[in-house]
């Protein structure tokens, strides 16, 4: 294979007076030499790779009240036809993120600029630019997944031949322990030049070898052209030495001639604003290619780069074994003084041993592994190391200036949240307890919470609460909320600032886009999900508004064809009606006006339960067995239904000719109605289990009815015992035979216990005791051993089959 | 004289590496080491330049965090599953970093304090007395005195009582010798440091006290999961063995590409393509694949043709799956009955295996 020669790019372009300066996003070392070269060069013009559109937030980005992390977010209009694009105006829109922490060089450089008074711009294409958002690039749900990075991606840092060949010639197990040993250990030196000639060597190395099908797929064409045609408009334009500061990837093609002109950002279409970003967010990222993970450690050796890295692993071990004293009986003991010198000697020694200056990344975390942990370690999962990995990711969250901009719906929540003892300073994770009946103000909190929730933030989770759907927990006095005010919580605010400038705004535009979704795919289905969104919208503290779902519920109820569905919506309704203290409804009299009308609804869908054909035999019954339950549950909570109406209903159906199964059923719920007597439905019993059915299953159906909707009969009703006992008792062997397997799914939805019963019921009316019915059989204790292995096996095969 | 033995020492057959090592070595060494970290860490993992060997796979951090624990206060404590190479990494780093590996404790139920600290000739014991001369010094006091590594072998195979009988050497440095006058100790000279191998879950294993834990940094190893890695493990070892006897075979490329398969399948419960399996209780480690390829080796050599198949390899892991539990040979039979008889349809290799293994008796 011929293998070109690799063009080493040089730092300057004497004839331009272009400096072209190759960086890796958020590295420590890269930010503090390009501190050094800026000083020396004395630049009229700093250009830095980022997208051009977001030149007019530079101001911000310096701004002396600004800290990082911060990120520029960009939100894109989603074009007809994209994912996001939806009828209703929803502004679900393309999310993309440009982050910049404290040890970035592009912030060192956008800082440098304004500090000396000379322009700074940005010279990628345009955030809205296709090339700029790869397929997966919207965010449409709202969580903890980072967005799009509008960073360079940095992959082919990580992997790829060039990297894995040249870790495993240095002893290094991955690509980033590659640049911690090249580079990350020469923060302290003075040679910047040859600092970044070996950084652009090394990068041109790893041009070299990427496949230029990826190159073509990814956009570095169309974005190379851009950054060469801004440079040289910028060259025109300044006058004096120039430095562009661009991923190591593409310095080299930054000393072509520009070809293109350069695309300039449209006016329509997006809009950027910058946001407080997160160390967990950046950790994130560069699981996406771009950036240094644990960004908490290059934080810690940029705060020491005075000090060139010496104290550093003495800094973490030290700072690690303090976290974890403070958090002991999480991660067992604390360490010792002695363990932490010796993780301390460990870093420095590892160091050594590898030939590195002082401890990078991966001494320390192998020093703290070989001393920290006494015992044997799994593969994966150890949570010593896991809160290692954390506690180096850092949780601090940066801070942008009151005039950042941020859209007014952004300050409105945060005050709010503040004035509700929420922390909105670091992004981490926690829980609260809020006392929602006795304490007004925790009730406010409760309901900003559901707020924040319904309206697609991730910033709060309840995990324990009064639960009315299930009828559970109602008499519950506190909520509990995991917490967390992450970068995503600003960013679903900005999605949502276009259509509204306060929490409440918000909430009842997202509530009318849910609620037009709804009636769109409802076709009179929707009812229960409107009541949910309802009892969402009631505990959020919607005032107005609300009743537009209840609105939605009746029209819904009205048109549902299904008594199924019906009674489904309708014992929600009730449950509503029931947990309405939970729920903070005060006016109730909206609900019982849909109770009324879907318990009309109700009645007069029951009679055509007669005209249901055979298929839908089953879901009958278990219509009915709904009912009953919803009858109860009605009788208990007075709820305005007349329940006198429905005797009549159920006359109405009695009347009608009926399958045998639904027959058994209406006449049992006539019964406990106080509608039928018990001799009338012994006679049904006995006359349909001797019919003449050809189907002998036929004959059993009533006795199925009877037993779906209120097995009990069977205890307090003797007759019907009796009335079986009869029957089988009289049948001919043969018919017996062929009544057997229906008798016994007839009597499938008893339980253990219940069938005992019966048996005991029927042995005593055949004359037997009832000590009779059980058979002790003799069983060796060889023959229990077998049975208890194949039992054992058995288990271990569910086990493996994942059906344990 | 050069005699013959079975297993020459691993200083002995990495001699010549040791010295091109050692030759070359321009780093700093630590007081009492015979080569510089970097150049103990080369012999294990190897230097392509120097003609050094790769010795041990799979993790190469593991090694680097031995090697620094040596140079510190600590014991280095090497834990894992059974034939995860535990002691084999034990006997490369001390050979490496002291020249012998010879100093060794073999912990066992019947190990006794004498074993770690002295014992005494008791002919000359009652003739002189106490003396210096009938004191028989452990190999633990010898390695004190002559600043080298002791290694323990399985650590908690001996009763807890005993094993503490470490924790004073460990962290005083020496070890008082009261018989020989009330002042009289050994103290260590630099170099000196312990290797102990553990093994936590087997059965029959004692706990270890944490006074003694504290003395000691913990490295687990883990059995290899690369295939590849462990087929060419599995082949050097088998070279070395086999050319120590003067044997010559053939096939034995493809014949341990099907080992190593089965022993990955069976140690982790699941194969390659994701087909789950249930896993024999027997331990299936890397030295145990290396035996039974030996062992089929001799028997291809000497009672067949000379090329080692499929069918060898079937009949000798009988003997290493059929050693702890009874219902392992039937996990075995469903293992050849269902994975294997798929693969008898696409190479020669394992169709052997599958013929020759189901003709076995596994229960």
């Amino acid at each position: 294979m011929d293998i070109a020669p690799l063009e080493i790019p040089a730092l300057h372009d004497q004839d331009r007076d272009l400096w072209v300066v190759p960086i890796r996003h958020h590295s420590p070392a890269c930010a503090a030499h390009l501190e050094r070269m800026i000083a020396e060069i004395e630049p009229a013009a700093i250009l830095v790779e980022g997208p051009c559109d977001f030149d007019p937030l530079i101001e911000m980005v310096c701004d002396p009240r600004t800290r990082a992390p911060i990120a520029v977010v960009a939100l894109k209009d989603a074009e007809k036809g994209e994912a996001g694009h939806d009828a209703h105006g929803a502004t679900r829109r393309a999310v993309s993120y440009f982050p910049f922490c404290a040890h970035s060089p592009e912030l060192i450089a956008l800082q440098a600029a304004q500090g000396r008074g000379i322009p700074a711009r940005f010279i990628d294409l345009p955030s809205t630019a296709r090339e700029m958002l790869d397929e997966t690039g919207d965010l449409a749900e709202p969580g903890d997944t980072p967005g799009r990075s509008l960073l360079g991606d940095e992959h082919p840092f990580d992997v790829g031949d060039y990297v894995t060949a040249l870790a495993r010639e240095l002893g290094c197990r991955d690509g980033n322990e590659v640049w911690d040993q090249l580079f990350e250990t020469r923060l302290g030196s003075e040679d910047w030049q040859g600092f970044f000639a070996d950084v652009g060597r090394y990068c041109a190395c790893i041009r070299g070898a990427t496949d230029p099908a990826r190159m073509a797929r990814d956009g570095t064409w169309p974005r190379e052209a851009q950054m060469r045609a801004l440079v040289a408009q910028y060259r025109n334009e300044f006058t004096g030495p120039i430095i562009v500061i661009v991923g190591g990837f593409h310095a080299g093609a930054m000393f072509a001639a520009a070809t293109d002109q350069p695309i300039a950002p449209t006016a329509r279409g997006g809009k950027s604003y910058l946001i407080r970003y997160g160390m967990r967010q950046l950790d994130a990222l560069s699981g996406y290619g771009a950036g240094l993970p644990l960004p908490g450690y290059y934080d810690r050796l940029w705060q020491m780069r005075g000090q060139g890295g010496d104290g550093l692993s003495r800094d973490i071990i030290t700072g690690f074994a303090a976290h974890l004293r403070n958090a002991t009986g999480e991660h067992g003991e604390a360490p010792s003084f002695p363990v932490m010198v010796n993780a301390i000697e460990q870093a420095e020694r590892l160091a050594m041993l590898r030939g590195r200056p002082f401890p990078t990344r991966d001494d320390v975390i192998d020093a703290i592994r070989s001393s920290f942990i006494k015992g044997e370690i799994p593969v994966a999962d150890v949570p010593l190391l896991a809160e290692l990995r954390s506690w180096l990711t850092g949780h601090a969250i940066g801070e942008v200036p009151p005039s950042a901009g941020s859209p007014p719906l952004v300050e409105a929540v945060r005050e709010q949240a503040r004035k509700l003892g929420f922390s909105v300073e670091d992004g981490d994770r926690r829980s609260r307890e809020l006392d929602i009946y006795r304490k007004p103000r925790h009730r406010a909190a409760s309901r900003f919470c559901h707020a924040m929730t319904l309206i697609g933030t991730s910033f709060a989770n309840r995990t324990a609460g009064p639960d009315f759907r299930n009828d559970a927990a109602l008499d519950r006095l506190h909520e509990i909320w995991t917490l967390c005010w992450s970068p995503q919580v600003e960013a679903r605010l900005i999605e949502l600032s276009e259509v509204a400038d306060t929490l409440d705004e918000a909430l009842a535009a997202v509530l009318a886009w849910k609620l037009a979704a709804l009636e769109e795919e409802g076709q009179g289905r929707n009812a229960r999900a409107a009541i949910d969104l309802f009892a969402a919208a009631t505990r959020a503290g919607l005032k107005g508004g609300a009743g537009a779902m209840l609105t939605l519920v009746e029209t819904q109820i009205v048109e549902d064809p299904e008594l199924a569905s019906l009674v489904a919506a309708l014992t929600d309704l009730v449950l509503l009606r029931r947990g309405r203290d939970a729920l903070g409804i005060t006016d109730i009299s909206v609900i019982d006006r849909i109770i009324g009308a879907a318990w009309r609804r109700v009645l007069i869908l029951l009679p055509e339960l007669a005209d249901y054909g055979e298929d839908q035999l089953r879901g009958a019954i278990a219509s009915l067995a709904d009912l009953r339950g919803l009858i109860e549950l009605a009788r208990s909570s007075q709820a305005p239904m007349d329940i006198a109406l429905f005797d009549d209903a159920l006359a109405l159906l009695n009347q009608r000719m009926l399958m045998p199964g639904l027959a058994g059923a209406v006449l049992a719920f006539s019964l406990i109605d106080g509608q039928a007597s018990m001799d009338l439905l012994e006679d049904r019993l006995r006359g349909e289990m001797r019919g003449g059915y050809v189907d002998p299953s036929d004959r059993l159906a009533f006795l199925g009815g009877i037993i779906a909707i209120a097995r009990e009969l069977l205890w307090v009703t003797p007759a019907i015992i009796d009335a079986i006992n009869d029957v089988v008792g009289h049948a001919e062997q043969a018919d017996f035979l062929a009544l057997l397997p229906h008798l016994r799914l007839a009597l499938m939805p008893l339980d253990p216990r219940e069938i005992d019963r019966l048996a005991e019921e029927v042995a005593i009316r055949i004359g037997a005791q009832p000590g009779d019915l059980a058979a002790l059989v003799a069983i060796s204790e060889a023959e229990m051993t077998a049975n208890l292995a194949l039992d054992r096996d058995l288990a271990t095969l569910l086990e493996q089959d994942g059906m344990a | 004289m050069t005699q013959q033995m079975i297993r020459p020492s691993a200083e002995l057959r990495y001699a010549a590496e040791l010295s091109a090592l050692a030759a070359q070595d321009t780093f700093p060494r630590p007081p009492g080491w015979q080569l510089s970290p970097r150049a103990v860490r080369s012999f294990l993992l190897g230097d392509q330049k120097l003609g050094v060997s790769r010795k041990f796979y799979g993790d190469d951090p593991l090694v680097d965090r031995a090697i620094v624990s040596l140079m510190s206060q600590q014991g280095l404590m090497l834990v894992g599953e059974p034939g995860t190479a535990k002691s084999l990494l034990s006997e490369l780093l001390a050979a490496a970093v002291c020249g012998t590996s010879g100093l060794v404790v073999q912990g066992s139920a019947g190990t006794t304090e004498d074993h770690i600290r002295y014992g005494w000739n008791y002919a000359l014991l009652l003739a002189e007395g106490p003396s210096e001369r009938a004191l028989v010094p452990s190999p633990v006091l010898n390695a004190m005195r002559t600043g080298r590594i002791v290694r323990f072998e399985e650590i908690t195979r001996c009763p807890p009582e005993v094993q503490d009988a470490l924790i004073s050497i460990l962290s005083e440095k020496s070890l008082a010798l009261p018989e020989l006058g009330s002042d009289s100790v050994a103290t260590a000279t630099p170099g000196f440091n312990v290797i102990a191998t553990a093994n936590l879950r087997d059965r029959g294993v004692h706990e270890m006290s944490s006074a003694l834990k504290r003395r000691f940094n913990f490295e687990t190893v883990h059995p290899i999961a690369d295939p590849e890695f462990e087929r060419e493990l599995v082949l050097r070892q088998l070279a070395e063995r086999l050319g120590t006897a003067g044997v010559s075979i053939s096939g034995e490329r493809d014949v341990a590409d099907v080992l190593v398969k089965t022993f990955q399948d069976l140690r982790t419960g699941r194969t390659a393509e994701g087909v789950a399996l249930t896993r024999p209780d027997a331990v299936m480690s890397t030295a145990e694949a290396v035996n039974v390829l030996h062992a089929a080796a001799l028997e291809a050599a000497y009672l067949d043709d000379g090329r080692l198949s499929g069918a060898h390899v079937a009949r000798q892991l009988q003997g290493v799956v059929l050693k702890d539990s009874p219902d392992d040979g039937k996990r075995l039979r469903a293992y050849v009955d269902h994975i294997v008889k798929e693969r008898a349809g696409r190479s020669g290799v394992w169709k052997e295996f599958y013929q020759a293994a189901r003709s076995l008796k596994l229960g």
